[in-house]
């Protein structure tokens, strides 16, 4: 008998809660669809904080760091493998482990960086370690043959060198920082593309005098006075 | 500072050669880095490097400036300067361009039923003479008012103060300093009877922790921040940030310590509670050269028309300071501050623990405070209590805004109280200032008349009818801004501007005066660390625009003055820094000749025997020390410095709930001030175009409001409308928003409120409540 009541108020118990998620969800299905309009807003174009400082630790040791000119990076090497200016990379060796998240695999070398034996090269570091899914941006490219071929033109890509204001003045930061905060992670050590190795990584306050320009995005134009608020 | 690698035995001997550079590279650091920024300019120009301070901010960096063809158009750090030896910020280097901007003033403009006409320098300045006569012959010579900043150069204060406080007699003279540095002035004269920072920059190269009170070094001071880090890298220096809200700094500190707005004060005495409970006191010190005293509480907040307060100090002894402290326990403290008892029992470990030099640095965090004061005197509580003051390394450092807010304003004295020797109240100082100044004494009123918020209410109230303010932009930067626009645009209301362009305040301006700025003159500016710096004219001013020391010589002389007013044009800037001198004379302020300023980059007074005093109060290092002590603090009668017993008391306007947030205004690293040079340099304004408010991400998520959607704050004020922030340049804590300044076409200062430190009288610009909603 009492093991009866038992699984009759288990069941009952189970129609209670059955009759209490079918409600709810009727109810969620009578909302109308609702797609939320986007207003034209203007954003500011103020760059995220994070990760300013992340690898400030090193920067003695990059400022120490003798340069393997044998087997450095160029600019023109950094762009060929990405589809135009600001595209994630793609991955330019063989990647051995299919099923890794990154904390596993990539980030073993592209954390720290160091030079690679059997690709001959330093392997570069990546800017945004904290998101372990690589290859949800990486892919590898595993054949030179296209499927058909494309019209799609790469841009003109920023020139190394023309950002002064100034002669002499330190340069502005042309590209974007979404995910690329880290300055030093691209701009110091021997897998940096020579060009845009900075020569003072042991200066880790990077913003105090480089400020972000980033005309590609959106050219900003000059200060205007704005001559309603005086009336 | 790469080297590349050929062969092994070259790679050794490269390497060796290296870790020497990086040793030497570490101990001057900048040095190598201004070569290496000279290694980048185009080879075979014909650059002419000349030195100067550099225009913006208070720490003073020395620059040198580019000119070719009469034109500047290069800046690069001065090796030479111990300030910043080599290296500047992103506004220093591209600071000339400021002078280039297309809508530069370059005549006269004279408002005629109310179009601005262009007329002649000549006509603009026997206008105002004539109106400046006219108004004190109608109204009282009470009813004309000058109103400078810290941007002014040293003569600009000097004959400005001359000529109002020495020839027309009133004490209407004021300047942007009394909302930015007047609150570190009453802070040093109530602890020590001196004004301004014992230590210097120095200090930066000795101290083992430096400790910032509610100050953005990185974005603010970020020559200096630099510093700092260098010491971390190469000393393992630490870093505390004690702030309100997670910057840039607090980023880049070895830890990060938020308080509740105001709280500061009850942390404070914490902090100085378990300095005394741990036996961390450095009796013998506190013995020798410490008082104790207790001043008024429950001050207000001068909120009020003709507020007045006069604080009565109070002799009492270490017991009852001790039984004072009973009520600031860290575990009380805690529950008002949000700080734990852990942290604050952190932080005064280490100003505690007699092996590690500690400097503390603040800015606008203690000082726009409406108990300003005493936040001044509570950190020097701090470092009088352990004895870590005016030792290298050991160094309670306040920094400064405006190039010359200390050599200007506070060494010249353009406040209504103040004489370039003493206060307008000492008839001896009065005595003084008038010998030199070659007038009657009687001339110089010995009441103070307005502070800076009561003077621009006397305007509104039609106590002041004329008003002349100079390079400063007051229509931007008075707190509650409304009031104070509508009472200087009132009918009877004569209003000059000297000004570079055209900004808010020259938009209320009967006259607008083309100034010449920076180095299109000769002058002086005095940074934080007591450094006079010089600079020669390098350019010619644009069109007819003239100096403001200038402007205010022709303006005297058309008043009757030509004998106050006697110097030359061609060599009116050394016979005024000659003149000045004079009020300086003897060891506790005396200040370098010109010809060391012109030969080095500046000199930190008192500069006596060819020396400068880098420690004052030290008689190891300062000369005006006369105790045969090794420490004496000259500035209180009995040699002695004052540790106060200051409690903690609530801000003019909590948040309530109608207006359930906390707001702070601040400023960021591209713009300096109000923006009105900053914004006119491309690489600023397109790196920083506009205004923002900073919310708490868990605020904005519960409201629904992400980065760049309209967000409307409301305060008893009024209300603006601006675009959020979100997770961008600083994160405020929950229920507080942080909204920039500079934006003169979003004017947080419409609803911000005047309420001010009862003491120095200078506003509160970090503390009201706002209401914030999705617009």
């Amino acid at each position: 008998m009492r093991k009866r009541f038992g699984i009759i108020s288990f069941f009952v118990l189970l129609f209670i809660a059955f009759i209490a998620v079918w409600n709810y969800s009727y109810y969620q299905g009578q909302e109308g669809a609702y797609i939320p309009i986007e207003k034209n807003y203007l954003a500011p174009m103020i760059v995220s904080e994070s990760d300013v400082f992340k690898r400030s630790e090193y920067a003695l040791d990059y400022a120490d760091m003798s340069i393997d000119e044998n087997h450095e990076r160029s600019i023109k090497s950094y762009y060929s493998n990405r589809a135009y200016y600001g595209a994630p990379p793609s991955i330019p060796h063989n990647v051995k482990d299919e099923r890794n998240m990154g904390g596993n695999s990539c980030l073993k070398c592209h954390e720290n960086g160091g030079f690679v034996e059997k690709l001959k090269a330093y392997a570069p570091i990546t800017p945004h370690p904290e998101m372990v899914n690589c290859r949800q941006c990486h892919v590898p490219q595993q054949t030179q043959i296209v499927f058909k071929k494309t019209n799609f033109i790469k841009g003109s890509l920023p020139l190394v060198g023309t950002h002064n204001a100034l002669a002499g003045s330190p340069p502005v930061i042309p590209h974007s920082l979404q995910m690329r905060e880290n300055c030093l992670a691209c701009h110091a050590g021997p897998s940096a593309p020579k060009e845009i190795r900075v020569t003072h990584p042991e200066r880790i306050n990077c913003r105090q005098c480089h400020v972000s320009n980033d005309k590609m995005m959106e050219d900003i134009g000059i200060f205007i006075r704005n001559i309603k608020t005086n009336e | 500072m790469y080297t590349s690698i050929t062969n092994r035995r070259s790679f050794i001997k490269k390497m060796a050669m290296l870790s020497a550079m990086t040793a030497a590279s570490t101990m001057f650091p900048g040095i190598l880095f201004a070569e290496e920024q000279e290694r980048g300019l185009p080879k075979g120009s014909s650059l002419n490097w000349k030195k100067a301070p550099c225009r913006f901010c208070g720490v003073g960096c020395g620059v040198l400036i580019g000119i070719e063809k009469g034109k500047a158009v290069a800046v690069k750090g001065d090796p030479e300067s111990t300030v910043n030896k080599g290296l500047c910020c992103v506004k220093g280097y591209h600071s000339v361009i400021a002078m280039y901007g297309k809508d530069r003033l370059t005549k006269p403009l004279v408002k005629k039923s109310g179009k601005y006409v262009e007329t002649s320098m000549k006509e603009a300045l026997d206008l105002i003479a004539s109106k400046m006569k006219e108004t004190i012959k109608d109204y009282g010579k009470d009813s004309v008012s000058i109103y400078g900043s810290g941007q002014w150069t040293i003569p600009d204060g000097y004959v400005a103060s001359k000529l109002f406080k020495g020839c027309i007699g009133t004490n209407n003279v004021e300047a942007n300093a009394r909302l930015c540095m007047a609150t570190a002035v009453t802070g040093f004269l109530t602890s020590f009877g001196l004004d301004e920072p014992m230590g210097c920059y120095e200090d930066i190269d000795h101290a083992n922790i430096f400790v910032l009170w509610g100050n953005n070094m990185a974005e603010m001071h970020p020559v200096l921040f630099s510093r700092m880090l260098d010491q971390r890298l190469t000393r393992g220096a630490k870093i505390i940030d004690f702030a309100t809200r997670t910057t840039r700094t607090s980023v880049a500190a070895d830890k990060s310590i938020l308080f509740l707005p105001q709280t500061d004060l009850a942390v404070g005495n914490a902090i100085c509670y378990e300095i005394i409970k741990n036996g961390w006191v450095h009796t013998s010190f506190v013995e020798k050269y410490c008082n104790f005293s207790k001043g008024l509480t429950n001050m207000g907040y001068g909120l009020e028309d003709n507020y007045k307060f006069k604080d009565k100090p109070e002799k009492i002894d270490f017991e009852t300071y001790k039984e004072f402290l009973n009520d600031y326990t860290p575990e009380k403290v805690e529950k008002m501050s949000g700080v734990s008892a852990k942290d604050i029992k952190y932080m005064a470990a280490y100003y505690g623990d007699p092996n590690k030099k500690v400097m503390s640095f603040w800015c606008m965090g203690p000082n726009q405070h409406s108990r300003g004061t005493w936040m001044n005197n509570i950190i020097y509580n701090i470092h009088l209590l352990t004895g870590k003051i005016s030792t290298p390394g050991n160094s309670p450092f306040s920094l400064t805004g405006q190039p010359s807010a200390c050599g200007t304003v506070r060494e010249v004295g353009t406040l209504t109280h103040k004489l370039p020797h003493g206060v307008v109240m000492n008839k001896k100082d009065r005595e003084f200032a008038a010998k030199i100044w070659e007038v009657p004494v009687e001339n110089i009123d010995p009441k103070p008349t307005y502070h800076t918020v009561e003077m621009f209410r006397a305007l509104d109230r039609g106590d002041i009818r004329f008003m002349w303010i100079q390079v400063t932009n007051p229509m931007v930067t008075m707190p509650k801004l409304k009031r104070y626009r509508d009472g200087a645009n009132k009918k009877g209301r004569f209003i000059v501007v000297s000004d570079i362009y055209q900004t808010p305040t020259t938009d209320i301006a009967d006259v607008i005066l083309p100034s010449a700025m920076w180095v299109e003159r000769e002058g002086m500016y005095g940074n934080s660390e007591r450094r006079t710096q010089y600079f020669e004219q390098m350019v010619d001013p644009p069109g007819e625009a003239m100096s403001d020391t200038w402007q205010l010589i022709e303006v005297a002389k058309r008043m009757g003055f030509e004998k106050q007013f006697y110097y030359q044009e061609e060599t009116h800037i050394e016979e005024i820094y000659k003149e000045y001198r004079k009020h300086h004379v003897g060891k506790k302020h005396n200040m370098a000749p010109l010809e060391v300023l012109k030969k080095q980059p500046g000199a930190m007074w008192p500069y006596v025997d060819g020396k400068s005093t880098k420690w004052r109060f030290n008689s190891k290092y300062d000369p005006a020390c006369t105790n045969g002590e090794d420490f004496h603090f000259y500035g209180k009668p009995d040699g002695k410095a004052v540790i106060w017993q200051r409690p903690y008391e609530p801000a003019a306007e909590s948040p309530d709930n109608q207006y359930p947030y906390w707001l702070c205004t601040g400023r960021v690293i591209e713009h300096w001030h109000t923006g009105s040079m900053t914004r006119r340099i491309p690489v600023l304004h397109k790196a920083m175009p506009h205004s923002y408010v900073e919310l708490n991400p868990g605020d904005a998520k519960r409201m629904q409001i992400r980065t760049g959607d309209k967000v409307k704050l409301t305060t008893r004020r009024g209300e603006i409308i601006l675009p959020a922030a979100v997770n961008q340049r600083g994160v405020p804590a929950p229920m507080q928003v942080f909204v920039p300044f500079f934006d003169e076409n979003i004017l947080i200062n419409e609803i911000t409120l005047d309420s001010f430190c009862p003491i120095s009288k200078e506003p509160d610009y970090k503390k009201c409540a706002v209401k914030v909603e999705k617009a």
